[in-house]
């Protein structure tokens, strides 16, 4: 892949940005219960900070994140690999920022550390869900699915930077899923919604699941895909 | 017991005991041959001589020094054999000292040989053994193994006796490489304290039947799988995982619930009707406010 990458020469002019200095991020309805409806696409709340990404000229130029000042510091390592799994240019990403432990799992304490300045602690990701800029247009009015499958097409899956695992219709489904992951809400997005800015009503919603019986943290194995041990 | 692999006789004075030696210890590090990937054949190592470009019998080898660089002295079997020895076929006790952690370096040891008496001897051994035993000493004694002369420890073991051999004083590195503190650390009496008890806490008698070499039997388990035709399952790696693994753990996860749906298990199909009637529901409903 770094050889298609090779043939992103950009047509801008030097210091000349594509993109807008901020963007006002659409902001969830909350939702009451899990349902199923294929108008829309259900992924994980994920438990980290809500931030979007500007990836202009090969780099990571900018992460607006709730409530922080530099979030690029603080997660510098996605700077050096969000632009390499970007296949496009001048994009703005929206999505969040983890932090996970060692054994791979999502930490927020270890989150927290590093919102407050710890660069060590834990190991950062971004999970994108959606895609606000590309190739230096606009696609806030197409449709949620457009502008999701776009963001397929060109972030590809890296050691840091992923988009978010998502099903389409099946909101019980991932909310019982979810339960057993120990994550206590689910994200909806209508599929034929455009972004706005600030309140989304139907367009997005965070739907909180309830609690599963068995609360107990999934361990390395599960994140593993292996057989747990009999003990 | 497997066949001895010296014999000769121990040498203490004028006394001489004749006797026999066996390893005490065998490798049980487990063996892989080299193979073709392509066709899983033994490959082979031939000796191979740049100068003359050419594969080489190995008869046509010989053994040399470099005494300077690029310089060499054939050295013969002949040679070897002709090197003076006057531990040949004997353990040579050179003198005994006192069974003491700190003594004459007798801690690095290369490998452990059981003794066995021949019946001549066998009064002289035992009297031998018992006089190390009650006085608290080891013998230091010299014998050839294998062309080459080593210092060894004798020590009294069980019924019989073990004949350590040892690294010569010069294979011994010197500690002065390590990065050591110069200085006396400073320990406070209460630090020390503790120190103690838990050393007295976990103070009790070795017994070696308690430990396993776990990596090897693990290894086994993978190959005996692999010789019954079974894949072995990757063990879990306390490596660090990525976040793409934590999305593969959540669709494995979506993949286990769609599952049990199927199964219908009876809290699930509960929570799917509670989820139909919601999804009947009018879409304004699925919000709190507007």
């Amino acid at each position: 892949m770094p050889g298609d990458q090779l043939d992103l020469s950009i047509p801008t002019t030097p210091g000349v940005s594509r993109l807008p200095a901020r963007v006002a991020p659409m902001q969830a309805t909350a939702g009451v219960a899990p349902f199923d409806d294929p108008d829309y696409l259900f992924e994980p709340w994920w438990p980290g900070v809500r931030a979007l990404a500007w990836a202009e000229g090969g780099r990571l130029i900018r992460l607006q994140a709730e409530g922080m000042a530099d979030a690029l510091t603080a997660f510098a390592e996605l700077a050096d690999e969000l632009p390499e799994r970007l296949m496009a240019d001048a994009v703005i990403l929206d999505g969040w920022l983890l932090a996970l432990d060692e054994g791979g799992w999502l930490d927020t304490s270890l989150l927290r550390r590093r919102l407050a300045g710890d660069r060590h602690a834990g190991r950062p990701g971004f999970v994108a869900s959606d895609l606000l800029w590309s190739d230096g247009s606009a696609w806030a009015r197409r449709s949620f699915a457009r502008r999701r499958q776009h963001l397929e097409s060109i972030l590809l899956d890296g050691d840091r930077c992923v988009v978010s695992h998502a099903l389409r219709g099946e909101g019980t489904l991932l909310a019982e899923a979810l339960a057993r992951f120990g994550l206590d809400a689910l994200s909806a997005r209508r599929l034929d919604a455009r972004y706005r800015a600030g309140s989304a009503g139907e367009a997005w919603l965070r739907v909180p699941i309830a609690p599963a019986a068995s609360t107990e943290r999934p361990r390395l194995a599960l994140i593993q895909r292996l057989p747990l041990p009999d003990d | 017991m497997a066949r001895s692999m010296w014999r000769g006789a121990i040498q203490f004075g004028l006394v001489t005991i004749p006797v026999k030696l066996y390893l005490a210890t065998e490798g049980t590090s487990i063996g892989f041959n080299l193979l073709h990937a392509s066709c899983l054949n033994r490959i082979q190592m031939k000796v191979y001589c740049p100068y003359h470009d050419e594969v080489i019998p190995r008869s046509e080898t010989v053994r040399g020094y470099e005494w300077s660089k690029g310089k060499y002295v054939v050295v013969s079997d002949e040679d070897i054999d002709s090197v003076p020895l006057k531990t040949m076929r004997a353990i040579e006790i050179e003198m005994f000292v006192n069974v003491d952690r700190d003594n004459a370096g007798t801690q690095f040891v290369k490998q452990a040989y059981y003794l066995e008496p021949e019946q001549i001897g066998a009064k002289a051994f035992y009297l031998l053994k018992s006089v190390l035993g009650e006085q608290g000493k080891t013998a230091i004694c010299k014998i050839v193994l294998k062309d080459r002369e080593q210092l060894a420890a004798l020590n009294p073991f069980s019924k019989t006796m073990l004949l350590t051999t040892l690294h010569w004083p010069d294979e011994v590195r010197a500690t002065d490489e390590l990065s050591l503190p110069e200085d006396e650390i400073e320990i406070k009496a209460s630090e020390k304290k503790m120190a103690e008890q838990l050393v007295a806490s976990m103070t009790g008698d070795f017994s070696a039947d308690d430990y396993h070499d776990d990596y090897r039997q693990a290894l086994m388990a993978v190959i005996e799988k692999k010789v019954a035709g079974e894949k072995p399952e990757p063990a879990a790696r306390a490596e660090p995982t990525n976040i793409t693994d934590l999305m593969a753990a959540l669709e494995a996860s979506v993949a286990a619930a769609r599952q049990d749906r199927r199964e219908g298990k009876a809290d699930v199909k509960a929570e799917a009707a509670d989820a139909k009637a919601e999804a009947k529901a009018p879409a304004k409903r699925r919000r709190k406010t507007a």
